[in-house]
């Protein structure tokens, strides 16, 4: 792993289109910008680990394990997300 | 075209019903053709299969008929991939699994297609969605009470 050090507003380039910069230092919370292509997803990589683990284990499902699904109904409310299509970044 | 599964045999289907993931989907990445299939007993189920992998197929479902009030918000840097503006014109579809016996959704990554297009792609919804909805009226076969 790389390690570099930056102070707040400063930044890295990652290759020749991505670039990081430091936002804001709090305490022991970095906050992150990073300007990237939109074709490059951006993610926590705890998120996108977690969703990998999920898909892995989707991709196990067989027919006979589905069978009584349209029979099922949802457990409770889902916290509302807002509206689709908001932008993330600028 | 015809492709080998292991769920379902040997397919046929038709080249334009094929769906392009230009990035697969994540622990998928080599997987960028899928075709979606119909569950043969269940109109509330999909399966989505590589065509490239005969073993990998994923269910899905329309999230709205198990969570009526779901909604997400889409990053638009997530949407720019499928050439899309907004979701109105597209398909939404949420991956099923399987935990300790229950059927799951994962609503926090929903995979958005273009239908027009034939494009798709795994997005991650902002804000803290469960990526483990549980679906309950199940008993799993394998949960017998002594």
């Amino acid at each position: 792993m790389l390690v570099l050090s930056r102070q707040r507003d400063e930044s890295i380039m990652i290759g020749d289109n991505i670039v990081v910069t430091i936002v804001d230092i709090r305490g022991d919370k970095v906050r992150l910008g990073i300007n990237a292509p939109a074709e490059v997803p951006v993610h926590r990589q705890e998120v996108y680990e977690a969703i990998q683990r999920e898909n892995l284990r989707a991709s196990r499902l067989e027919p006979g394990e589905t069978q009584e699904i349209g029979k099922l109904a949802g457990r409770g409310p889902v916290p509302n997300a807002g509206n689709a299509g908001e932008p993330g970044r600028s | 075209m015809r492709i080998n599964t292991t769920r379902f045999g040997r397919i046929d289907i038709e080249t334009g019903d094929l769906l392009h993931f230009a990035s697969g989907l994540p622990g998928l990445e080599d997987c960028q053709r899928w075709a979606l299939l119909a569950d043969a007993g269940n109109d509330a189920l999909g399966w989505l299969q590589s065509t490239s992998r005969s073993d990998v197929a994923l269910a899905v479902v329309s999230p709205r008929r198990f969570v009526p009030d779901y909604q997400v918000r889409i990053p638009r840097s997530e949407l720019t991939p499928l050439a899309m503006r907004n979701l109105k014109d597209a398909q939404l579809l949420v991956v099923v699994a399987q935990h300790n016996g229950s059927l799951t959704l994962n609503l926090k990554a929903p995979i958005v297609i273009n239908v027009e297009a034939r494009t798709g792609r795994q997005v991650v919804a902002s804000g803290d969605l469960p990526m483990r909805y549980e679906l309950v009226g199940h008993r799993s076969p394998l949960k017998k009470s002594a």
